[in-house]
């Protein structure tokens, strides 16, 4: 049998009664103890949300729980890290010459420059080393901040080097693919120190029991997979992207070969801006195909194929 | 989906992109360019999403579903639908992958936050093969009584990188009812004054000393001659005797405080958990003892359970009081008026209570005393509980304590059977000390 909630006026109870009420301190004591209709803190389970610098690293700052010694796999990640970390801090020194820097902007000097520009690459180098090695989220997170720090350069529009000995900066092609090479590796750099952290806390995780992972290897693989494919797609679209301004003239040739001769020489196109324009018409042309739900419809298509 | 590492690259792009048109400087337009297509690559390989996890129940969704996702179907098995507080819960999913496509899937089974996972995992990183299936098995214990339900299961496809990933809820849900546990009792020194056998009697369907027919069985020698049934001796040639309906001994009335106020303390170490639990143990005694046992648990309403006897009444009690949820502030005057007038005098009364917060109590166990109701309280002290859990300092504590000890002397002094139950002490001391043993 349920009976309905009384109203909460219940003074009619009471009536020609003495009701006899708790003392005062009592009633504040049970306050402050906790009582009344609010829910016990420890009732309330402990929810672990990742701050915003976590997400961004795809894990915790600092780890709540101990990383177990690592395993084959991410002492591999470790080895991809370091070789990547040695070709970055020699790339971002060849492609970010002292002049331009902030430093260089602030001192006027080129030699405090030169070896700010050096002190910043090192530091990189050194926290990106100790959190590989450490597998410390926040020196990798430091050591991406010191990357980016080196390749701010407030000048020119063409790519210069701070070291030609090997004849680079003679041809433009060269240097392009010294700066996509560059970004490239940069961008692997920040996936593979993360990668080093997450996959230590699955590592960890699956030792502990916390997960459980069916056929790892082929987990593992379809991820090595990526590392290899991504850089190598991510290159060769990138070097399509920014030759869009030569590859413009020529669709351009097809209606009119004076319009396309004008392109060519105009300086506007060689220019900053023409891989910007470039760039621009790529990346609406693939914002189309993502408002059409290319994705999904090519989902889709693979789920037919494969019936 | 975006996740907040993709969304940080997307931004230092653009960052890049803008300051190098500003700059005209190629190099930061040139690495932006390739942060941009490593993420349109990896969204276009990723799939973008186009689901996300709602947490919202089947009925409620209106969301589009993914089609990598919309072939993954889920199904989930229990070991039992009811079981005692610290018991283990057997759970299989059995994850489908109806698609002629291999899917990389992670897999979280949803589980109550208070249960803890013993064996196995609900977290599952698998490769789910084309047209195939696997069976996931893990144990939850439950160390707390209440309404449980698992699910639903999330699952999340994402790129080897964690740039983008989809998620879908697949509405899979499983109730299950844990109990609050019991303590054997031996003896509970409590008896009903008045014999059952008159008003209200209920029968218990077993023989023994009664009013209603129960069966008919062969004479043996030290039987009552007026017991002998002659027309069945008649029919038969054999000497039968009746056999009567045994009554209950006596109608047992536990009333359990399930106010707000009585889950003051730790989530497993309160008022309301040693209460449920003392229910719990005190019906199966006395319903073993065919006792008929009425239970009312009062909070934000008044819930109550007829009395009756037998199995099946204890388990209508167990579910009420694993239903039992700390809420309101309902006086125990109230309580007391609503059902007053449907108890047999005499009948023994057990409270259990803090008794803290309600200026009606000593009114109310009043009340009782005055048609002579036998009444024992079992107060499960919420000082105690705070105390250990360290919120209450020694000075706060000891004049709680002294009011605590006032009352329960004031009590005491209406002649009801009270007892200061500490945290430790087994229900059985509790009720001996109650009783004055």
């Amino acid at each position: 049998m349920t009976i309905n909630k009384p109203s909460a006026d219940t003074s009619h109870l009471y009536d020609g009664k003495t009701v006899r009420s708790a003392a005062p301190s009592r009633k504040k004591a049970a306050g402050q103890v906790g009582s009344g209709s609010e829910i016990p803190q420890d009732a309330i389970p402990k929810v672990e949300i990742p701050s915003f610098i976590e997400s961004l690293l795809g894990g915790p700052l600092v780890p709540k729980m101990k990383f177990l010694p690592p395993d084959k796999m991410v002492q591999n990640l470790q080895i991809a890290v370091y070789g990547v970390l040695v070709a970055l801090a020699f790339l971002t020194y060849l492609i970010s010459p002292p002049d331009g820097t902030m430093w260089y902007i602030l001192s006027g000097s080129l030699g405090f420059a030169n070896i700010m520009q050096l002190v910043i690459i090192g530091g990189a180098t050194v926290c990106g080393f100790m959190g590989t090695f450490k597998r410390d989220a926040r020196f990798s997170l430091g050591s991406n901040v010191l990357f980016i720090l080196a390749i701010l350069r407030f000048a020119s529009s063409k790519t210069s080097l701070s070291n030609d000995a090997f004849g680079f900066q003679d041809s433009p092609f060269l240097l392009a693919v010294l700066v996509v090479v560059y970004s490239v590796l940069l961008i692997m750099y920040f996936e593979l120190s993360n990668g080093v952290i997450r996959y230590s806390m699955l590592d960890t995780s699956i030792r502990t029991n916390e997960v459980y992972v069916m056929n790892p290897k082929k987990i593992v693989s379809k991820y090595h997979r990526s590392l290899i494919i991504n850089p190598v797609i991510a290159t060769l679209l990138a070097w399509f992207v920014l030759s869009a301004n030569t590859i413009l003239p020529r669709i351009v040739g097809i209606f009119s070969s004076d319009t396309s001769l004008r392109m060519e020489e105009s300086v506007e196109l060689t220019s900053v801006y023409g891989v910007a324009l470039g760039t621009l018409f790529v990346f609406i042309t693939v914002g189309v195909l993502f408002g059409l739900n290319l994705p999904t419809h090519l989902q889709r298509y693979r789920e037919k194929q494969a019936e | 989906m975006w996740s907040r590492k993709s969304a940080m690259l997307g931004s230092l792009a653009v960052a890049m992109y803008m300051l190098g048109l500003t700059l005209r400087n190629s190099q930061l337009v040139t690495i932006a360019v390739v942060i941009f297509v490593f993420l349109t690559w990896a969204a276009l390989v990723g799939n973008h999403a186009d689901v996300s996890a709602s947490g919202r129940r089947a009925e409620e969704w209106t969301g589009e579903e993914g089609v990598a996702l919309g072939s993954v179907v889920a199904m989930r098995k229990l070991s039992s639908a009811r079981m005692f507080e610290d018991g283990e819960l057997n759970v299989t999913l059995r994850m489908q992958n109806t698609s002629s496509l291999p899917k990389i899937l992670e897999v979280r089974d949803r589980v109550p936050e208070v249960m803890r996972i013993k064996e196995g995992a609900n977290y599952i990183l698998m490769e789910l093969g084309p047209r195939r299936e696997t069976f996931i098995e893990y144990t939850v214990e439950c160390p707390l009584r209440g309404f449980y339900s698992l699910g639903p299961v999330t699952v999340r496809i994402q790129d080897a990188f964690g740039l983008f990933h989809k998620e879908k809820e697949l509405h899979v849900y499983n109730d299950f009812l844990v109990f609050p546990k019991m303590e054997d009792l031996k003896e509970t020194f409590v008896k009903s004054r008045v014999p059952k056998i008159f008003t209200g009697a209920v029968n218990i369907r077993q023989p023994g000393p009664g009013s209603e027919f129960y069966s008919l069985r062969e004479y043996f020698e030290g039987d009552s001659f007026r017991a002998i049934n002659w027309s069945a001796y008649a029919r038969s040639g054999k000497l039968m005797v009746n056999e009567r309906e045994r009554d209950a001994v006596s109608d047992i009335i536990i009333i359990v405080d399930s106010r707000a106020v009585a889950e003051t303390g730790p989530v497993s170490r309160n008022a309301l958990v040693y209460s449920t639990r003392a229910a719990a143990s005190l019906a199966k005694y006395f319903l073993g003892r065919r006792d008929s046992v009425g239970v009312i648990v009062y909070g934000d309403e008044v819930v109550s359970v007829d009395r009756d006897t037998g199995k099946k009444q204890l388990y209508v009690i167990l579910t009420k009081l694993a239903g039992a949820v700390a809420r309101g502030n309902i006086p125990l005057q109230v309580v007391v008026n609503r059902i007053l007038p449907h108890i047999n005098k005499g009948s023994p009364i057990i409270f259990l209570s803090n008794l803290e917060d309600d200026p009606t109590i000593v009114n109310a166990l009043r009340d009782f005393r005055a048609r002579d109701f036998d009444v024992t309280v079992l107060s499960p002290s919420s000082l105690e509980f705070e105390f250990d859990a360290k919120r209450l300092d020694r000075t706060g504590y000891e004049v709680m304590k002294t009011e605590r000890d006032v009352l329960i002397g004031e009590l005491r002094g209406l002649g009801v059977n009270i007892m200061d139950w500490e945290p430790d002490m087994l229900l059985s001391t509790a009720l001996a000390g109650a009783r004055g043993f």
